[in-house]
């Protein structure tokens, strides 16, 4: 091995090097400036974190199967896994084994930035030397698997279909930028490599290359201008990239850690949620999971668009964005590095003013305490049950057959259980409800209370504090009282397919009991996105400005999905999805307690 | 071809009073009605405003000038094929027709309360829709309806004037519907309490102001303005309404023995169906489209195809009465310049 030139520099690595330099000045600057938006617990709990040893090392992990294997994405699709992990794998192994050949052969040089990227312009190495035949093989294999990378996503760029992806963002003028000098990179560098594989050694990619050019360009002068065209191209990438979405590069490793620490959104665009949209890769998942996508014009009102949108900071679109959504949480169940779509908007939301804020303080609960008294097991209906009766009158129908001491605590007069307010970024307002309801509950000596609404019940896990009372949802209380022997139920032919709702799917993680019980209870088929995957019935209470007839459009999309499993009803077991799927549905629908009740 | 047959699709009251205009012109009408009687829903009505005339005489009367006229009962047209000058017809009992031009009297449908799951419909005991209260009227025969009630509430724009409910139109007929029949409970039921729940009333027509004030200072009939939210039941099996009184600003309860719902009027089911068949149009309410709303009503886009009643919006009973006449001369003027 020897050095070919004593200086150890030539002009051409200045490209690379100021791009190197002003992306890493810019990526710590922007991290000191995140620490310093965090609220000071957050900020505590952060670094806490990075220096306990499990955090540590689970954020070590999480970043390698993360951000360079793409595990998550490997799951969902292995073409873009593939695609995606061949780039970051091979481009951090190349990286990786640069300075390693930089540390073995010429360990003085290590401080250089450049010396590992352009190794083999400075140094010439012979590849029948082991250690050199090892390093250029391997050098030139993850090359070749870069490539190959690279050749999947032109053909993503121009088909993306053929990934399984129906839509994706339109790239802005610098994402553009940042993409073509990201494909430039690696050609040109196994161009340059080529160039010098007589001098400094290849393997089985550079040297037939190297043999082929010089047939025709038996020249050494070409050498140089291939390395800056190289240096050049890596200068424009890394120049770019704070204003591209490779930003979400860099911004994934620090989102990783801060979302092990257990952080959450606190401010719509400072901190944990810069680092969010920071993250965000623009690779337009969420757009073919969203249910408003159904309607061209609603494209633009995805995830990834508020994001971008974010990041330039235009207040009209964000707060137009924030408003439509539905908050189904699809966009959050399939993105790949977890950028939480619905949690942004709330938080935006919730950053306004208004100049009247409704006051619940004088409200009196005691008659409402003494109606919910004299049982130990409470019924919670919520506003959405009382406006589709039949659930109602399904589920006290259960419960008299099961032998249950009840109290329908809302039956006649009740309050808000506060969800839609919350939904609404009206934090305060929703927790004057809150306790209100709260004294309610604790003043009724039950210990269990039964929700029939996945929306009252998720606020019910998430904000209320019931300490000795059980909060339990309708489909998993039935399943006990199934389990117990003191609901019986008989099974009818009729074949339903069941549709999660957002909120207990999705929101409180509740899949597997409604099945069960309409399994018990008839036959069931599953619709072909089902799970996580399912698709809101357009009625969500989170749009605070979508239209009827939209939100018509979205309903039918969502009934598309359920009619394909050939079932011939339709079981939901939310009072919201029920109403909305009513409307404009073809065939029966039944909230799961009216199945139940039909066969107990 | 040179008899002047003229297709009319439904018997209704549109359907009848043209029919009869039609053959006293000299033309050869042929009536197609999908039920086994003819009236429409007149003919389910016990008492019409304002002059509460019963609905069964009215249709009697109007029979009366249809002796002749050939009507095929529980029938429907299973497509029509437009000819050089006029249409060829078949219908569902296979008989085949040649006509010169259709008039679709097609009619509306009532609103399906039980779609507004909110107000119990087919959930509760004691919710009936306009339409039922009728059917008790004329037949005394409706479980639903309590011995002696205290508290009887109607509730208006069921149905319509309703975005959620996809019918964003004003059915017309059920605001003085429900002041009818309120007087009407009043006078079954002296001693019941009576409440109106409506979110504006409107009362166009001759001697409907008459009745609205009537309600209120003969019968004591309560009209609150304020939708109703929602509706529960106890458990001696009252509902219970909760609305809201916006005139006095404050939420009210009602615990009521009967609860009427005033259904609006939907497009008939069969409209698009019919209109594509002779390529006429359909407006975005649903409805007929006709040529245009103020000077051609009876009129659709396409020749030889005419209009007449509630298929191309919601009518009163002497509206369309007044509408099948002038269709008919239509028909006839356009028979004459195209002979």
């Amino acid at each position: 091995m020897k050095e070919r030139f004593a200086t150890g520099f030539d002009p051409f690595v200045l490209p690379f090097l100021v791009g190197m330099i002003f992306v890493l000045g810019y990526c710590l600057y922007g991290i000191f400036r995140i620490l310093f938006q965090l609220p000071r617990q957050d900020r505590r709990r952060f670094l806490l974190s990075l220096i306990t040893p499990k955090t540590a090392l689970k954020n070590i992990w999480d970043i390698f199967a993360n951000c360079l294997l793409h595990v998550k994405l490997w799951k969902r699709n292995k073409m873009l896994g593939f695609m995606h992990s061949s780039i970051a794998f091979g481009w951090f192994m190349i990286i990786l084994l640069g300075h390693i050949e930089v540390m073995v052969y010429c360990p003085e040089r290590v401080r250089l930035l450049y010396y590992p990227i352009f190794f083999n312009y400075f140094v010439a190495e012979n590849e029948s030397t082991i250690g050199g035949a090892v390093l250029f093989f391997l050098m030139d294999f993850f090359l070749l698997l870069i490539l190959t990378g690279i050749t999947l996503a032109i053909i993503k760029r121009v088909r993306s279909r053929i990934f399984g992806m129906r839509r994706t963002t339109r790239p802005s003028a610098l994402d553009r930028v940042g993409l073509y000098s990201l494909w430039a990179i690696f050609p040109l560098r196994l161009l340059a490599e080529s160039f010098t594989a007589h001098i400094s050694g290849g393997s089985f990619l550079t040297i037939p290359a190297n043999w082929v050019f010089r047939q025709f360009l038996g020249n050494d002068l070409n050498m140089l201008p291939t390395w800056w065209a190289y240096s050049i191209a890596l200068g424009i990438f890394m120049c770019v990239l704070p204003f591209t979405r490779y930003m979400h590069i860099p911004a994934e490793m620090m989102l990783i850690p801060m979302r092990n620490a257990g952080l959450r959104i606190r401010h719509p665009r400072r901190g944990f949620a810069k680092v969010e949209v920071l993250s965000c890769p623009g690779c337009g998942v969420c757009i073919d999971a969203c249910p408003m996508s159904v309607q061209k014009k609603n494209i633009k009102d995805c995830t990834v668009y508020l994001n971008r949108q974010i990041r330039r900071g235009n207040e009209k679109r964000i707060e137009e964005i924030s408003d439509k959504c539905l908050l189904c949480g699809k966009c959050e169940a399939v993105c790949q590095v977890g950028v939480e779509g619905p949690k942004l908007r709330v938080a935006q939301r919730a950053a306004r003013r208004y100049g009247l804020t409704p006051d619940y303080s004088g409200i009196d609960v005691a008659p409402l305490t003494a109606a919910a008294k004299g049982s130990k097991v409470l019924y919670f209906s919520g506003c959405m049950t009382n406006l589709t009766p039949s659930i109602g009158k399904a589920v006290c129908s259960l419960l008299d057959k099961a032998g249950v001491d009840y109290k329908w605590m809302d039956r006649e007069e009740g309050l808000c259980c506060g969800r839609p307010l919350l939904t609404a970024g009206r934090i305060d307002a929703a927790l004057g409800l809150i306790r209100k309801n709260e004294e309610i509950i604790m003043g009724s000596g039950a210990d269990t209370l039964v929700l029939s609404c996945p929306i009252c019940y998720k606020i019910f896990t998430e904000r209320y504090s019931l300490p000795g009372v059980r909060v339990v949802n309708y489909a998993d209380y039935f399943n006990e009282l199934v389990e117990q022997g003191r609901l019986k139920l008989a099974k009818s032919d009729i074949c339903y397919v069941y549709h999660d709702p957002c909120e207990l799917g999705r929101g409180c993680g509740i899949y597997d009991s409604p099945r069960r019980l309409i399994g018990q209870a008839a036959g069931i088929a599953e619709a072909p996105a089902c799970r996580e995957e399912s698709i809101c019935c357009g009625g969500s209470l989170g749009s605070l400005t979508l239209g009827f007839k939209d939100r018509e459009a979205m309903t039918r999309k969502a009934l598309d999905n359920l009619y394909a499993s050939r079932a011939d009803a339709i079981a939901t077991a939310c009072p919201l999805c029920l109403a909305t799927f009513s409307r404009y549905s073809e065939r029966p629908v039944r909230d799961l307690a009216e199945v139940l009740d039909a066969v107990s | 071809m040179d008899r002047k047959t003229v297709l009319i699709i439904g018997g209704g009251v549109a359907g009848m009073e043209a029919a009869r205009h039609l053959r006293l012109l000299g033309c050869e009408p042929v009536i197609v009605e999908k039920s086994d009687h003819l009236g429409g829903h007149v003919a389910g009505w016990h008492k019409l405003f304002p002059d509460m005339l019963s609905a069964s005489s009215l249709i009697e009367r109007m029979s009366e000038g249809l002796d002749g006229i050939t009507i095929y009962y529980k029938t429907q047209v299973a497509s029509m094929n437009r000819l050089k000058d006029g249409f060829s017809v078949v219908l569902t009992n296979g008989t085949g027709l040649l006509c010169k031009a259709v008039l679709m009297a097609s009619g509306f449908s009532l609103f399906e309360a039980s779609r507004k799951e909110e107000y119990g419909y087919g959930v509760y005991d004691h919710v009936i829709t306009n339409s039922d209260l009728e059917y008790w009227f004329n037949t005394g025969d409706d479980d639903r309806l309590p011995e002696n009630p205290s508290n009887i509430a109607f509730v208006h724009c069921v149905g319509s004037r309703d975005l959620k409910a996809g019918n964003p139109q004003c059915s017309k007929v059920c605001c003085m519907t429900a002041v009818k029949q309120a007087i009407e409970m009043k006078e079954k039921f002296p001693g019941a309490q009576i409440w109106c729940f409506y979110m504006d009333l409107r009362l166009f027509g001759k001697k409907y102001e008459d009745f609205y004030i009537n309600a209120q200072r003969d019968y004591d009939v309560h009209f609150v303005r304020g939708r109703v939210s929602e509706v529960s039941e106890d458990i001696d099996g009252k509902v219970i309404l909760k609305a809201e009184d916006t005139l006095a600003g404050q939420q009210v309860k009602l615990k009521a023995d009967l609860l009427v719902l005033m259904s609006g009027m939907l497009c008939n089911e069969d409209t698009a169906g019919l209109a594509s068949m002779v390529r006429a149009e359909v407006d975005s309410d649903g409805f007929m489209r006709s040529k245009d709303n103020i000077y051609g009503i009876n009129e659709s886009s396409r020749p030889g195809v005419f209009f007449a009643g509630a298929c191309t919006g919601t009518k009163t009973v002497p509206e369309t009465v007044a509408e099948a006449r002038a269709a008919a001369l239509d028909i006839f003027n356009y028979l004459n310049t195209n002979d």
